[in-house]
């Protein structure tokens, strides 16, 4: 397959200036050659695809994927979500596995994998429970699981409440070279609350979550890497007071990461329309200070990386209202557009916005590193896990009607600028947006145009 | 008989339709929060309160003002006075009321609010008086089902209680003088005293108790700021957070009964729910009689002129003395219980009045042909 006339995103590219326009050949899944644009001379029998003011992007990782099935098949499976992944330009996602039953022992890790073999559409990488049942007291068969192709360990949405577990769990990660993912969270001091503890809150009503909630919870956790050294992963950060400690762990030395979330990134607690649960996730939606000090610390690499925390629900769940209904929101069609507007685009002073490679490596080369994996690049030999995404298409999302199975998103109905429209993943194609057909200028040789 | 006894009052329900006051209420269509009410419609609502007061039309025999409307209460928590006070209001207006039993409906089978809405609707009720332990379950409700029926919230969660909100601002303002009210002639329509921000400027008004949980505070601090007052608030901490104090609510907040009484021309107190101990909020009833409980002696710091609002159920001797709830003077609590049923009739007319209107002419039209 021969990709014509694109301009290339790489993530690993130094140069000040943009790099030129480049055709791209890929062949068994690789890409065998990429060159400055007509330097490739067309194949008998190729498929051509006009890449004409497209960006050429690696494939994007997911670092907090819900992909649900199993039991809650209602929500999402194995191929709507990496279909929903793949829309958003993701070749990989990291599935968490806080599902039901949640992955604790090697025989539901296999089933899983049999699961993912038949359905994904993208590269899964699960995720298996640090704790049996997820309820924070034996630690799961780790070395089993790991060597089966858990890419870390997390319990997810039930945070390890007892340190002396966590500190188990760490040297035994540590161990095994792999990774705890965290979800910072201390839950007596969320107590009932529902959004972020804030004047909005009690306007509405609602109970509040205090940010020290995470911040209490990331303080405790970083004093455990401090003993033990083993590397610990922050999901989903979303309050000042965590970056303050995370950065200061940094500063130490520590192996902590983190990241934010897309909503995080765009939406704040006075943004919630009336009482609608699409608005409602688990770190809640927090206050203006505390989203700028996101984009600061996304700036100044104390955040890492962005993941989605994509988890859908469905819509009677979500119908029950603000108290009722069930954490979360969907956001991988939406994570990658949503970003650039917000950290490379206008609204922010130019001093402190984010170049487009620089939001692209917290997609990209960033969660790679964080999980030990291959980083992903625009180099001949590496495997053709690509997108193509047009940064003119201005375009309005409606969750009904895109690929998850679930539309709890708290864009719905957003004008949103730029949008993937061919994803491909070890050179095949896991997802197209319909109007990019008529771009195929030649399949196996037959010309189209 | 009964025609002529409403003569009057009909006349003064039709001119509504002409009244810009009254056109906003029928637009707003559902009551579910004091917040985004305006000074227009705060007044048109408590002048036609003060209206059927005047006229007593809460002891009469019904008048036929609502006599086409139907009306059900629906309360998935318990309440014995705000039920039964719509459930009155309603009936002295002339409409046809449904009280349903939430623990025996549908609900109870898992039906959803909506559907049990539609069903309602389906069989004619043009209105739901509705009450829940969720914030905001009736904000869902008038989204999802609004251009079909009415809802009136009778207390959501912690949101919102509007008609308490409205009866206690009523029972304030007729404590002051400063009701609005309509023309002397009384059937023309047309307002004649209203009110403005300044209304209650100068005036300090102290709400104390367990804040944190009460819908009836909120509903009363936004229409008290609306007309001017200062607000102040009073309880634990944990029970009077610090969020009130944003200039986004506007309230005074202490910690100290004290400060928040002192000079006060009304104190609001609230009810303390007696499970707040166990949940850790207050360390014990006796502490929190020593610090906060009202009596005759506490409130010589406040003006003295005070009254003394409550919105019941009184935990007697917990929040406030037996003497001081009885006092014949300075207590307004059973009056806010008769202003009550009269700013329920103010809202359900202003809200339902249009449903009926060419149904309230058709008598004359036959009598007329006859």
């Amino acid at each position: 397959m021969l990709i014509k006339n694109c301009q290339p995103c790489d993530p690993n590219f130094k140069g000040d200036k943009k790099a030129e326009l480049c055709d791209i050949r890929i062949d068994n899944g690789i890409i065998s050659a990429i060159e400055k644009c007509g330097k490739l001379v067309i194949k008998d029998s190729e498929t051509v695809f006009d890449g004409e003011n497209l960006w050429l992007l690696p494939g994007f990782i997911d670092l907090h994927t819900h992909l649900r099935d199993l039991g809650q098949s209602a929500k999402e499976d194995v191929a709507t979500g990496t279909l929903a992944a793949a829309s958003g330009g993701y070749t990989t996602v990291v599935a968490m596995a806080n599902t039901v039953p949640p992955i604790d022992n090697a025989a539901i890790f296999t089933k899983l994998l049999q699961i993912i073999k038949e359905k994904a559409l993208i590269e899964v990488l699960p995720i298996a429970c640090v704790t049996q049942n997820m309820a924070g007291s034996e630690l799961t068969e780790m070395a089993i699981l790991s060597q089966l192709g858990a890419v870390a360990f997390s319990d997810d949405g039930l945070p390890l409440s007892n340190l002396a577990v966590m500190r188990r769990a760490l040297e035994q990660s540590k161990a095994l070279g792999s990774l705890i993912v965290s979800h910072p969270e201390d839950k007596d001091l969320s107590g009932a609350g529902t959004m972020n503890e804030s004047v909005y809150a009690t306007a509405k009503g609602l109970a509040g979550v205090t940010t020290a909630s995470e911040a209490a919870c990331i303080a405790r956790e970083i004093e455990v890497v401090r003993v033990t050294g083993a590397a610990l992963h922050f999901a989903h950060v979303s309050a000042s007071a965590s970056i303050k400690l995370i950065e200061r762990a940094k500063a130490d030395g520590l192996p902590v990461t983190c990241d934010t979330t897309p909503h995080h990134l765009t939406l704040t607690d006075s943004e919630i329309p009336g009482y609608d649960a699409n608005f409602k996730m688990n770190p809640p939606l927090r206050s203006k200070h505390d989203q700028d000090a996101l984009v600061q610390a996304l700036k100044s690499g104390v955040i890492d990386a962005i993941a989605t925390d994509h988890a859908p629900h469905t819509m009677a769940e979500k119908e029950k209202g603000f108290n009722g209904a069930p954490c979360g929101v969907i956001g991988l069609e939406t994570a990658f557009a949503l970003c650039l507007e917000r950290l490379a685009g206008e609204s922010l002073p130019a001093t402190e916005r984010l170049s487009l490679l620089e939001v692209v490596r917290k997609f990209t080369t960033a969660p790679a590193r964080i999980l030990g994996i291959t980083e992903p690049n625009l180099k001949v030999g590496a495997a053709a896990n690509l997108s193509l995404f047009d940064p003119a298409d201005h375009w309005c999302y409606n969750a009904r009607k895109a690929t998850s199975k679930s539309e709890n998103s708290p864009f719905n109905g957003r004008m949103i600028k730029g949008r993937t429209v061919l994803t491909l993943w070890g050179g095949k194609v896991a997802y197209q947006h319909e109007p990019a057909t008529s771009r195929w200028l030649a399949i196996e040789g037959l010309a189209l145009k | 008989m009964l025609t002529k006894n409403n003569s009057p009052v009909s006349k003064l329900v039709e001119t509504l339709d002409g009244l810009a006051e009254a056109q906003a209420w029928r637009e707003r269509r559902h009551l579910l929060d004091t917040r985004p009410l305006s000074l227009d419609e705060i007044t048109v609502c408590l002048a036609l309160a003060n209206y059927y007061k005047h006229n007593q039309f809460h002891k009469k025999p019904p008048q036929t003002i609502l006599s086409a409307t139907t009306v059900a209460t629906l309360f998935y928590e318990n309440s014995t006075r705000t039920r039964t006070s719509f459930d009155l209001a309603a009936r002295k207006l002339g409409a046809t009321v449904v009280n349903l039993d939430v623990n025996t409906s549908s609900a109870a089978k898992g039906e959803s609010l909506e559907d049990t809405a539609l069903n309602l609707w389906a069989m004619g009720v043009n209105a739901i008086v509705m009450r829940h332990s969720q914030s905001g379950a009736p904000v869902d409700l008038a989204s999802a089902v609004g251009d079909k029926i009415h809802v009136i919230n009778a207390g959501d969660g912690w949101h919102a209680h509007p008609s308490q909100g409205l009866l206690d601002l009523y029972t304030i303002l007729e404590s002051l003088g400063e009701l609005p009210s309509f023309a002397a002639s009384g059937s023309s329509g047309k307002i004649e005293k209203r009110l403005c921000e300044n209304t209650l400027k100068g005036k300090k008004i102290a709400i104390v108790g367990d804040i944190t949980h009460s819908r009836v505070a909120r509903s009363n601090l936004w229409l008290l700021k609306k007309l001017g007052a200062e607000v102040h608030m009073a309880g634990p901490p944990a029970l009077v957070p610090e969020t009130f104090a944003d200039p986004e609510m506007g309230a005074v907040v202490h910690h100290r009964l004290e400060a928040a009484i002192k000079n006060a021309n009304f104190i609001i107190c609230l009810r303390l729910q007696l499970e707040r101990q166990a949940q850790g909020l207050i360390a014990g009833l006796d502490e929190y009689r020593k610090q906060y409980r009202l009596d005759h002696d506490r409130i010589r710091l406040a003006a003295s002129s005070v009254r003394i609002l409550h919105p019941g159920p009184i935990n007697r001797g917990v929040e406030i003395t037996d003497a001081l709830a009885e006092d014949p003077i300075i207590s307004c609590i059973l009056t806010q219980v008769e202003n009550g049923i009269l700013s329920r009739m103010a809202v359900l007319t202003l809200l339902l009045n249009h449903q009926n209107s060419y149904q309230l002419n058709l008598p004359n039209l036959t009598q007329a042909a006859l």
